[in-house]
């Protein structure tokens, strides 16, 4: 029996939901960026089952270009980190406050 | 065969299930690791049984694509970073109560709420009919350069001033760098 | 020209010479004197070619309105206003002309004329004006001119305390008259005089009447808002002549003639008894003055109670002609007080002057003349007037005939008091004993009023130009004829003959020396009124005034104002503190707000 649907779908919430986890509990920067990729796999994951069982190749399509932009995104992302790394010698996210009341 | 028959099906369930449990361990490693290069390992392991999903999912372009870009540049471009920042080694990471509870709580709504949308809501899954449509790179790159012929050219240009946007940023830490 | 143009002309060229001297003529005294004449005088001669020259007319123009609710600003010339109009274009220009002589060393010259001529273009409006709004709108210009003049010299604080006195009275009085001609409005549909006539359907209630009364009260200082005018002699003594004497006061009554078709008897009662009773009580707070203008004053008060009673008792014509005797005899009295004063170097207290026959011959053969007219010797126009009066009462109300009588006594008796204190004896101060005739401009207005206040009773004086105003004069009939006489000759005889006899030509009142008692009577009698303001400003209106401030600084101020500036800057203090700047934290609010539209999405919410 091939895995239904449903189980796709849910590993998908399952690895978004730890990903989002990652994203609220960890307090270095770089870490919370890898949980947010780990967020836009788990919606790659979602896309291609749906598009496999639906017998289309949109989804397929759409995970390319999601790909695509996860690449642009990831090296502007860390550019800006490196940048900020250097004015504030920190990457701990509870350090980064500056713009409190 | 019937011993094939009631075989293959089960592989393709062992295959699965080992797959996805590989995933979930690996992202959960990630999340829960102090070093943050083991962090990197324990993705790059979680995209790789991922892209075996993909092979499941007779997405075979995919899962190549996954490994070569999301694997190989884009968790390589994490650990050329982390390595070059995180100057020392493994960062304390208390683990404060109120924060895991909250987001513990968090997660649980989230699964809850996209498995309610999986199991109550209609999902009709269709068997899979043969071939997967997504398995063809003819009929693939077809769609890619028709009827999505408009977002490829956007992607060129956002791949462009992603580029640009790379080059302002480091170079401004370089003249920074100069002017000490 | 039109009329209509000579009309507007004659109302404009006040106005112009006021905001010409305003503007160009601030410290060119005798410039500014000169226009301010000049317009007097074309004001003057242009109102008396209208008058006699039989133009009679109505014209007005829209100014602005708010959909059915219009005002209009407009002339009507009838016999009425042709009447006042003649009195006061001559009284003002007698006025500007005496003033040219009387203010000539005073330093602030031009704003003087400035103030006159604002003040003739406020009444002239007033005379002219053929709705109550547009009356109602130089009213309280004329109320403002009388303010500027009364506080010529400012930096006298009684002078400026009279002047606000002045001005906050007539305000009093003004509300009424505002209630008044809304609630006219509001009945009747119109304030225009003309419509008001012409309609057939007029609402009668008393209140209207006695609303827009209230008015006159303020303005003509009757009882109980009379306490002004005393105080307002604080002004140049020409301006107590032309304002105080002759025209503004006249403007209540004036007033009066005008809505003399809204009158419903209840309420010409109530007018008749305020003019009688404010007639009688000033006469007897005449009596104990020293001062020549005070004197005067109180003198004013009581005739023009005498109009209103007049007025009161059901005859428009013999208000009108009483006015009119008035307006001569009263300017001449106060001119020559001026000149007077003039002449004994600014002394205005009678028991030191004395002895001025001689040395002030003009003067005190046309003070004569007045004082002759305002008692009502035969012949003269104060004689006429006054009759006419006493004539009305007698047929109509008795009791207002006895006090109205009585008060012609007292009349008698204060004005001759006053005669043979200060023009015969031997001189009481070395100012008296210096005085000299005032020049040529001052003494001219006198001898031209002299002639008036002789001549002014007879009709062929009019040539017929005012019938319609005139021709309501009552005239006893039979019996009455005599009785009216022979009154007339006994209150004369009485009030003239003790007065002479009863005071002495030395230096003290011989009232306050015979009987003390008496006089400090009178003289209470005459403080009681402004006691008993004084003692409700204080005590109840200052107290309340308090209170209202306290519940301003705290209700209004304190709570509602700050209060809510608090209340914003709490929610401001709340919201801050959600920028923590950590994302985390951020992450943690965008979530709830996925929470949120999620569960209206599935319809939870």
């Amino acid at each position: 029996m091939t895995p239904s649907l449903e189980a796709y779908v849910m590993l998908s919430a399952a690895l978004f939901a730890v990903g989002f986890l990652g994203v609220l509990v960890r307090k270095n920067t770089l870490v919370i960026y890898m949980c947010l990729e780990l967020m836009l796999v788990a919606a790659t994951l979602a896309l291609v089952a749906f598009s496999h069982f639906n017998g289309t190749l949109d989804g397929d399509v759409f995970v390319f270009f999601i790909l695509t932009v996860a690449a642009a995104e990831v090296a502007v992302g860390l550019a800006i980190i490196v940048a900020l790394f250097r004015a504030r010698k920190t990457v701990r996210v509870d350090q980064l406050d500056s713009l409190k009341h | 065969m019937p011993a094939g028959a009631t075989r293959g099906p089960k592989m393709e369930q062992i295959a699965f299930t080992c797959l996805s449990v590989l995933a979930l361990a690996s992202a959960f490693g990630m999340v829960l690791s102090k070093n943050a290069v083991n962090g990197a390992m324990c993705l790059l392991l979680c995209l790789a049984a991922v892209a075996g999903l993909f092979v499941q999912l007779h997405a075979y372009l995919l899962a190549f694509v996954l490994v070569l870009v999301y694997a190989g540049a884009v968790v390589a471009l994490f650990l050329f970073i982390i390595m070059l920042l995180d100057m020392q080694g493994g960062q304390t990471w208390r683990l404060r109560g109120l924060d895991l509870f909250a987001a513990a709580v968090v997660a649980a709504l989230l699964i809850t709420g996209l498995n309610l949308l999986a199991i109550r809501g209609r999902l009709e899954s269709a068997p899979a009919t043969g071939h997967s449509v997504g398995s063809s790179l003819k009929l693939y790159s077809y769609q890619l350069f028709t009827t999505y012929l408009l977002p490829v050219q956007v992607m060129g240009f956002l791949l462009l001033i992603a580029m640009l946007g790379v080059i302002v940023l480091s170079r401004r830490n370089e003249r920074q760098e100069d002017s000490k | 020209m039109t009329p209509l143009h000579t009309a507007l002309s004659v109302l404009l060229a006040p106005l112009a010479s006021a905001a010409f001297i305003a503007l160009f003529l601030r410290r060119r005294g005798t410039a500014a004197s000169v226009v301010s004449v000049a317009a007097a005088a074309f004001a003057a001669l242009g109102g008396l070619e209208l008058a006699f020259g039989l133009s009679r007319f109505s014209g007005s123009v829209e100014w602005f309105r708010f959909g059915s609710f219009a005002v209009e600003l407009g002339f009507k010339f009838d016999d009425l206003a042709a009447l006042m109009l003649s009195i006061v274009g001559v009284i003002g220009l007698c006025v500007h002309v005496f003033s040219l002589g009387y203010m000539r060393d005073d330093p602030a010259k031009a704003r003087y004329f400035g103030g006159l001529s604002i003040f003739m273009f406020s009444m002239i409006g007033i005379v002219l004006a053929d709705n109550l709004f547009m009356m109602f709108i130089f009213w309280e210009l004329v109320g403002f001119s009388s303010y500027f003049l009364i506080n010529h010299w400012y930096e006298k604080l009684s002078a400026s305390d009279a002047a606000k006195k002045a001005f906050i009275v007539n305000r009093v009085g003004d509300f009424g008259f505002v209630l008044g001609i809304i609630l006219c409005y509001w009945r009747n549909g119109t304030v225009n005089l003309t419509e008001l006539g012409a309609s057939h359907d007029l609402v009668f209630s008393r209140l209207i009447p006695l609303l827009l009364f209230c008015g006159a009260v303020g303005k003509s200082a009757q009882l109980p808002l009379q306490v002004w005018l005393p105080d307002a002699m604080e002004g140049p003594t020409p301006v107590s002549a032309l304002i105080h004497a002759a025209t503004m006061v006249a403007a209540g009554i004036y007033m009066l003639c005008r809505i003399n078709v809204l009158m419903v008897p209840s309420s010409m009662e109530v007018i008749a008894w305020v003019g009688t009773l404010t007639a009688l009580y000033s006469a007897l707070c005449a009596v104990t003055q020293r001062d020549i203008k005070k004197v005067l004053a109180y003198s004013t008060l009581s005739q023009l109670g005498y109009m209103v009673a007049a007025f009161g008792l059901g005859s428009v014509g013999a208000s009108m002609f009483h006015l009119t005797t008035h307006a001569f005899f009263k300017a001449l009295l106060f001119l020559g007080s001026g000149s007077v004063i003039l002449g004994c170097h600014h002394e205005q207290d009678i028991f030191r002057m004395g002895g001025l026959r001689t040395r002030m011959p003009v003067t005190f053969w046309t003070f004569t003349v007045a004082v002759a007219a305002i008692v009502g010797l035969p012949g003269l126009a104060g004689f006429f007037s006054k009759d006419a009066i006493l004539v009305l009462a007698y047929d109509r109300n008795p009791a207002v005939f006895a006090v109205l009588a009585l008060t012609a006594i007292l009349t008698a008796f204060y004005m001759l008091r006053l005669w043979k204190i200060v023009f015969l004896g031997e001189p009481r101060g070395e100012s008296a004993g210096q005085a000299h005739e005032s020049g040529v401009s001052m003494t001219a207005p006198l001898v031209l009023l002299a002639l008036l206040s002789a001549t002014g009773g007879y009709m062929w004086l009019y040539h017929g130009a005012f019938g319609g105003v005139f021709s309501q004069i009552p005239e006893a009939a039979g019996s009455a004829h005599v009785v009216i006489l022979l009154t007339s000759l006994f209150v004369l005889a009485v009030g003239a003959g003790s007065s002479l006899a009863f005071y002495t030509s030395d230096g003290s009142d011989a009232l306050e020396q015979r009987s003390p008692a008496a006089f400090g009577f009178l003289f209470a009698l005459r403080a009681c009124f402004d006691r008993a303001y004084d003692y409700y400003v204080q005590k109840i209106q200052q107290r309340a005034a308090m209170a209202l401030n306290f519940i301003d600084i705290v209700a209004l101020a304190g709570i509602a104002v700050r209060g809510l500036a608090g209340a914003v800057e709490v929610v401001g203090f709340g919201v801050r503190a959600l920028h923590t700047g950590r994302i985390n934290n951020y992450v943690y609010w965008f979530l709830a707000g996925v929470v949120v539209l999620w569960a209206f999405a599935a319809g939870v919410l």
